[in-house]
């Protein structure tokens, strides 16, 4: 049974984020929050003693990692709120209409995605704000790239997001995401400290982490430059394990979402 | 499975002429469903959940505005459009859906407990916009319901599931006369009278059964619950708390046939006569209890009995689908989310209506 994509679907569907993105501002407001004391407390406490990495100050260090913290917060839940559409709302009515899945799943992804970076901007604009970055045209040219990045980082997160909410048929199963998924992606992501001054195994579990990646390029387009491990062209290394990252989970995304009964 | 959502194990079927595994968008396109629990985004206004559904069934700019205009005037929800659905009560939200389901003009329309948890009021709504959209604009409804009032109300067929089997499929007519037998209630002045009546009516080959009872337990529903009660304590094994309800039954035709559609397996101890000179009353089973009265009327009257009053209980839906799934409350299995969902609706189409 193959379904053309349908443009519209996919439209109403990302439509239907944005707006519901919108118009919850509470939900807004407490994310944005939550990564505002992540760079405060922080930022100045632990910067305060640390001083920084390599000639950048602990607060500029952290502010990539913390927008990343958002973006993948906010695009995962995104994507598993996908278990409660279809348990409960929305998605029944329109698996019941003549699209397709996929055009469904599509919509929900790049709706995820574009609601996760508006998130990441506004991340983006409180970090500048709190003096986490250098004001000149390199910047500003770095952070429309970053923006970009944005889309490219949550689109695979809301994927992995779908599989896992289409694989899920428990509300509990949440709290076990939340400690064993997203926690450790968080952590091992190098918001907190560089790859290049943790012990070896860690380094592993790093490079094993996909939001590792993608604070990598975010640092990468916000303060020119990144790890030394992965050198000079670490920007371009990531962009690439980000795109495949993408299409692999868009893809089990689909597939998982497609196959699953309501 | 006829909305697409679930493949049949076996077999296939087809709605509005387009089989269901081999057209599944054709089938989508010619229906609409409206679920028991609200599908509606509540985040959204009513204006825009239907707009949404207008694009995804392939609705042109022109022809959703135009539909939405003409649905929301339909279900009366025209000043409340722009409000988000939140705010609505529980029969809005429901009136909301039911115009989402035409949006698209189907030819058949599925709703699912459309008035589960909604008030007496809101409900009658519902069945006055369920009943116009059949008759005046030609759309098949096909409704699942707890309610038997509902579905005697509105439905011309009715189908019974039982463990998810078919046990009776046809007209409400036909179904309540299959119980065979209305029940005539007769009240006395004096118990003396049921004396000489009851002799009389014994000869009379069309009444299927005569009681006497209490006159406590006087009227007919009262009496149907005291068969009610009998079957379900027999299946339980409790038959032996049964007798202080006094009934007394005489069987005047052949007691297996009388009870066939009753399926009463009681104890024959416990319709013993319990002898009670004080019974003012008569319960008879009779087919066409309607036209059969003025008979009675006129035999007690022969007779010498004074009658006080004469009632007349027809079978309902609640009696027949009571004799054809048996009587123990069912206890299928059911899982956290159906109960939260069930809980949730509940509380949902309450807790609005008290917010207005």
């Amino acid at each position: 049974m193959v379904q053309p994509l349908s443009g519209q679907a996919i439209y109403v569907v990302l439509l239907r984020e944005l707006k519901r993105y919108w118009r919850a501002k509470a939900r807004v407001i407490s994310s944005v929050a939550q990564s505002i004391f992540f760079l405060a407390i922080f930022g100045m406490g632990l910067g305060g003693f640390i001083g920084g990495f390599s000639g950048i100050n602990y607060l500029s260090y952290m502010a990539p990692g913390v927008i990343g913290m958002g973006l993948l917060f906010g695009s995962v839940f995104t994507g598993v709120s996908v278990i409660f559409d279809r348990q409960f709302g929305f998605m029944k009515e329109m698996l019941v209409a003549p699209v397709s899945r996929t055009s469904i799943i599509l919509g929900k992804i790049f709706g995820g995605a574009m609601t996760a970076t508006i998130q990441g901007i506004i991340l983006l604009v409180v970090a500048g704000i709190m003096g986490a970055f250098t004001p000149s045209m390199m910047f500003v040219a770095g952070a429309l790239a970053s923006v970009g990045g944005m889309l490219l980082i949550t689109a695979g997160f809301v994927g992995l997001g779908v599989a896992i909410g289409s694989k899920l048929n428990d509300f509990h199963a949440f709290q076990l995401l939340s400690t064993f998924v997203m926690w450790p992606m968080f952590m091992l992501s190098g918001v907190f400290f560089p790859i290049d001054v943790a012990p070896l195994p860690l380094q592993i579990a790093m490079m094993c982490d996909p939001m590792f990646y993608g604070v990598e390029l975010l640092r990468w387009c916000l303060l020119g430059t990144g790890s030394t491990l992965l050198g000079p062209l670490g920007w371009l290394i990531s962009l690439a394990i980000i795109i495949a990252f993408d299409t692999l989970m868009v893809g089990l995304g689909t597939l998982l979402f497609s196959r699953a009964q309501i | 499975m006829l909305a697409t959502l679930l493949n049949p194990t076996n077999g296939t079927a087809t709605v509005n002429g387009h089989d269901i595994l081999a057209e599944p968008d054709a089938v989508r396109r010619s229906i609409g469903y409206v679920f028991q629990d609200t599908t509606l985004d509540l985040e959204l206004t009513g204006k825009e959940n239907l707009d949404f559904h207008g694009r995804l069934y392939d609705l042109d700019r022109k022809t959703r505005q135009q539909r939405t205009k003409e649905l929301l005037e339909l279900v009366k929800l025209t000043d409340r459009a722009d409000s988000l659905v939140k705010t609505y009560s529980g029969g809005m939200k429901r009136r909301l859906e039911i115009a989402r389901g035409l949006l698209h003009h189907p030819a058949v329309l599925f709703l699912d407990e459309p008035t589960l948890g909604l008030d007496t009021q809101t409900r009658r709504s519902i069945w006055d916009h369920i009943l116009h959209l059949n008759q005046e604009k030609n759309v098949t409804v096909i409704l699942t319901t707890h309610y038997t009032e509902e579905a005697d109300f509105l439905c011309r067929r009715i189908l019974i599931i039982d463990f998810g089997k078919i046990v009776a499929l046809d007209t409400p007519e036909n179904l309540k006369a299959k119980l065979e037998g209305d029940i005539v209630t007769l009240m006395f002045k004096q118990s003396t009278a049921i004396e000489k009546l009851h002799p009389i009516l014994e000869k009379q080959k069309w009444i299927r059964q005569i009681k006497v009872v209490n006159s406590k337990n006087n009227n007919a529903t009262m009496s149907r619950m005291i068969q009610k009660m009998q079957i379900m304590s027999s299946n339980f094994g409790m038959g032996a708390q049964i007798p202080h309800i006094n009934t007394e039954t005489i069987n005047v035709n052949n007691s297996k046939e009388v009870n066939r559609n009753l399926k009463n397996e009681t104890p024959s101890e416990n319709l013993e006569f319990k002898g009670d000179k004080n019974s003012k009353c008569l319960n008879l089973l009779v087919d066409n209890g309607g036209h059969r009265i003025p008979e009675i009327v006129k035999l007690a009257d022969e007779a010498n009995a004074f009658l006080e009053s004469v009632e007349l209980h027809k079978p309902t839906l609640d009696d027949v689908f009571l004799s054809v799934t048996g009587r123990n409350i069912r206890e299928e299995e059911g899982n956290i989310v159906d109960m939260m969902r069930r809980h949730r609706i509940i509380q949902q189409a309450r807790g609005r209506q008290v917010r207005g």
